[in-house]
């Protein structure tokens, strides 16, 4: 297999996670996107990984992975927050301060 | 692109060998160590008091703060540079001074939070365990040495900072806060993560020395090299909320409770630095060409946006919040020629360490001052400033030292750190340095001109509503305070003073150099 | 770029390897479009577990097993239920709803694919046409030190060098995340709970 298939591959994801990141409005529908790019984090990671050999990517994925849980649960305790307050989560709404 | 073909050879010995524990080196871990056991006893005794007795978590988060200065400063008298877990995790000068900064600023936040989250019914010891959680990731910070590392310590700052912002639940500002913070940092930190895992790809380890070797070599010149870097330091550049990614600073600074905007614009902007430092001048320092253009766009957008927005701000927390990222704009400038030569080098990471110990100084003063003034005027309007000075004269001219310490008026603090950006910058000479350096005198003077109209409400103007009651200063706050303004002054009457920790710090360089 | 193409020529190219990848990635960009168009989260949230399930397998595909399985565990057991009790929790229509995405979505367009355009030219510019090494290489525990040991053979499975690395070389960051999932864990309770 070439090294760059799982690269492209990644930075496939890695577009599509930006693309959703600057075009979705609700604020759980942007988490998923940033989901796909930290994915692409992690193909990348492990391609390298196989690639030169060293363990260091496969444990680095693996933090990323645990770090993702911490920041998807702390994301939808404030989603939670700002539904409750307001009864919606479209992000476009939650623009109260200007200036 | 080529990789070590002993790639095989390394794994094998490294697998030959069964586990062992690692040798620890408990002495360069105790601050850690000291602030691990501050959150668990934090949370513990939150878990078993009575509702009378929450500012318990207050006083031991404070004093955990103060005991985990006590390793840092033994360790600093010992003075050797000690290299854990193969140069993971490195405890030299740089980041002793840095975590001392990180402490004594944590202490001054929970100084000024005290009186705050006290009366304001929030949730006390899982306020002070997450202010704890965050300073032990900036001084994890200080040390890592490893992208690994960096990482994690990086969203352990962060993620209690986020919950931080948002405390305020019940208030849309406060929700507001929280969910702009978050998604921002959020994403800036998977951009940071690809950059990073490019990084990797093309290097083969995670160390920054080693990457610094691979960077200086065939890999430096590769585009991917280039990506990465830019990648990685954009990610940074979110954190310490330098334009354009600095939409969400004014309004998580304004809907977040007031002492953890004051954490936020310095600690977690230090933190932010300290990374960026690391990163240049150990892992990319060979690529100036590529950080150097990077870092230059980014301090002179950063400056001049910040200060022409802050003109017209009529909020004095978003003011604050305006006149931090053009802060931050000035603390990039010596990162811009820092790749020009050794002698340069040195004097970029001697101008930015200084220009962070004394800003920390100047702007928690300023915060604090704002929250005793707001706890009387219950506002965050310039307008309500009018007349400080017939009913709070002693904070007005405290006021006024931050103010023109922050503008770089001699003889206060700031003068000092505006001389050593202005030195390190002129030091690299060159058009663009030249340059540069209009960019940040023009800017100095824009930057006088909202402080010094501030400082102007508070001593000319009337009171708005003829409440001339004065404000009781609660004593945590008049003792952050007297620490803030003591450091400004100081420092302003006797540079050598903070300068002789920028001289220490500059061994952060000396090991990138020693390749 | 050549002198890797010649260390690596002996390597066969396993036509089986390659179709696999082909069809787990064909999905997983099928799965991650739609994440990001669907007009109802919950089928975003769905298509999101395709796009995970189908890393997982290309995790083993690069011989990271360990990866993959805590991929599925935590990613689509976890994380992947969080996102639709969020859902749930913040009574998301499921039939959906309109305006999921802004209606200036091309502008989003247009930076995804001009960064996959920047993505895509650099990264074959720098490594080309590298092969990654054969299967036999990718072992990252080799039998031979197992048996040694007196156990049984691992051959392909790197979970003890991993752990291995973990609690020795990341043992700062490794102890640095578990205050942070305390951290987290406290700090959402705190906030999502109701008065």
């Amino acid at each position: 297999m070439l090294l760059n298939q799982f690269l492209i591959l990644s930075a496939v994801l890695f577009a599509i996670g930006v693309y959703g990141v600057i075009a979705r409005r609700n604020g759980v529908a942007v988490l998923m996107s940033i989901e796909l790019i930290l994915n692409a984090v992690n193909i990348n990671l492990v391609a390298f990984s196989a690639m030169t050999g060293t363990l260091a990517g496969q444990v680095f994925a693996l933090f990323v992975i645990a770090i993702a849980a911490a920041e998807v649960g702390v994301g939808l305790a404030i989603v939670l927050v700002i539904y409750r307050n307001r009864r919606s989560i479209d992000l476009d709404e939650v623009d109260l301060m200007r200036g | 692109m080529s990789f070590p073909a002993t790639a095989s050879a390394v794994l094998a010995v490294g697998d030959a060998v069964p586990f062992r524990s690692p040798a620890l080196d408990w002495h360069a871990l105790a601050p850690e160590a000291v602030l691990v056991a501050t959150a668990v006893v934090v949370l513990l005794v939150d878990l078993f008091t009575a509702e009378r007795n929450k500012w318990l978590a207050s006083t031991l988060s404070g004093l955990g703060l103060l005991g985990a200065l006590v390793p840092v400063i033994t360790l600093a008298v010992d003075g050797n540079t000690r290299s854990l877990f193969g140069g993971a995790y490195v405890v030299d000068d740089f980041a002793l001074v840095m975590k001392a900064l990180f402490l004594v600023a944590g202490y001054v936040t929970i100084l000024l939070s005290t009186d705050y989250i006290g009366e304001g019914d929030y949730w006390e010891g899982e306020y002070y365990l997450l202010v704890v959680s965050s300073v032990l990731g900036m001084t994890l910070m200080a040390s890592a040495r490893d992208l690994i590392t960096i990482f994690v310590a990086l969203e352990l700052l962060s993620i209690p900072a986020y919950l931080l912002a948002g405390w305020r639940k019940r208030e849309l500002t406060g929700n507001e806060a929280g969910m702009k913070y978050y998604l921002m940092g959020v994403f800036a930190s998977a951009v940071m993560l690809y950059g990073m895992s490019l990084v990797y790809g093309g290097t083969g380890t995670t160390v920054l020395a080693g990457i610094g070797r691979q960077v200086a070599g065939s890999f430096g010149a590769t585009p991917v090299a280039a990506l990465g870097i830019v990648f990685v330091l954009v990610g940074f550049g979110f954190k310490v909320s330098a334009v354009p990614f600095h939409n969400w600073a004014p309004d998580t600074y304004e809907g977040a409770p007031t002492p953890i905007t004051a954490f936020l614009s310095v600690a977690s902007k230090a933190a932010g630095f300290v990374a960026i430092l690391q990163l240049i001048f150990v892992a990319f320092y060979g690529r100036d060409e590529v950080y150097g253009p990077m870092m230059w766009v980014l301090a002179a957008l950063t400056m001049t946006v910040g200060n022409l927005i802050a003109l017209r701000q009529t909020n004095v927390v978003r003011l604050f919040a305006y006149s931090s990222v053009a802060q931050a704009g000035f603390i990039l400038a010596p990162l811009a020629v820092a790749g020009d030569s050794p002698a340069v080098a040195d004097d970029a990471i001697r101008a930015v360490v200084s220009y962070l110990l004394i800003y920390t100084a100047m702007n928690l003063g300023a915060f604090a001052v704002i929250l005793a003034v707001s706890r009387k005027t219950r506002s965050g309007e310039l307008d309500s400033w009018g007349g400080l000075f017939e009913y709070a004269p002693g904070l007005t001219v405290l006021m006024t030292a931050f103010l023109f310490a922050l503008a770089g008026i001699p003889p206060l603090g700031g003068w000092f750190a505006k001389f050593q950006v202005f030195k390190a910058v002129l030091g690299a000479g060159g058009a663009s340095a030249y340059i540069l350096a209009v960019v940040v005198a023009v800017n100095s003077v824009i930057a006088l001109y909202y402080y010094a109209n501030l400082a102007r409400l508070m001593w000319f103007q009337s009171v708005p509503d003829g409440d001339r009651s004065p404000v009781r200063v609660p004593a945590a706050i008049n003792l952050a305070l007297a620490l803030c303004v003591a450091f400004t002054v100081a420092t302003g009457f006797f540079p050598g003073l903070v300068g002789h920790f920028g001289d220490a710090a500059t061994d952060l360089v000396a090991v990138a150099l020693r390749r | 770029m050549t002198l890797l193409a010649t260390v690596n020529s002996d390597v066969p190219f396993n036509v089986a390897q390659n179709v696999g990848f082909g069809v787990i990635a064909v999905l997983m960009v099928t799965g991650a479009l739609r994440v990001v168009t669907t007009n109802n989260v919950v089928h975003a949230a769905l298509w999101l577990v395709l796009v995970l399930a189908g890393a997982a397998a290309q995790f083993i595909l690069l011989a990271a097993e360990f990866v993959a399985i805590t991929q599925v565990l935590v990613y689509i057991g976890a994380i992947v239920v969080l996102f639709l009790f969020g859902v749930m929790l913040t009574r998301a229509p499921i039939r959906g709803e309109a305006g999921l995405t802004r209606s200036n979505w091309f502008g989003g367009a247009l930076v995804g694919v001009l960064l996959l355009g920047l993505l895509s030219f650099t990264l074959l510019d720098t490594f080309g046409g590298d092969r990654l090494p054969a299967d036999t290489r990718l072992t990252l525990r080799p039998a031979a030190v197992s048996q040694a040991e007196g156990t049984e053979p691992t051959a392909g499975s790197n979970v003890g060098a991993v752990s291995d690395s973990i609690f020795s070389r990341y043992l700062i960051p490794f102890e640095a995340v578990s205050v942070l999932l305390t951290a987290a864990l406290i700090g959402a309770i705190v906030l999502a709970r109701k008065e």
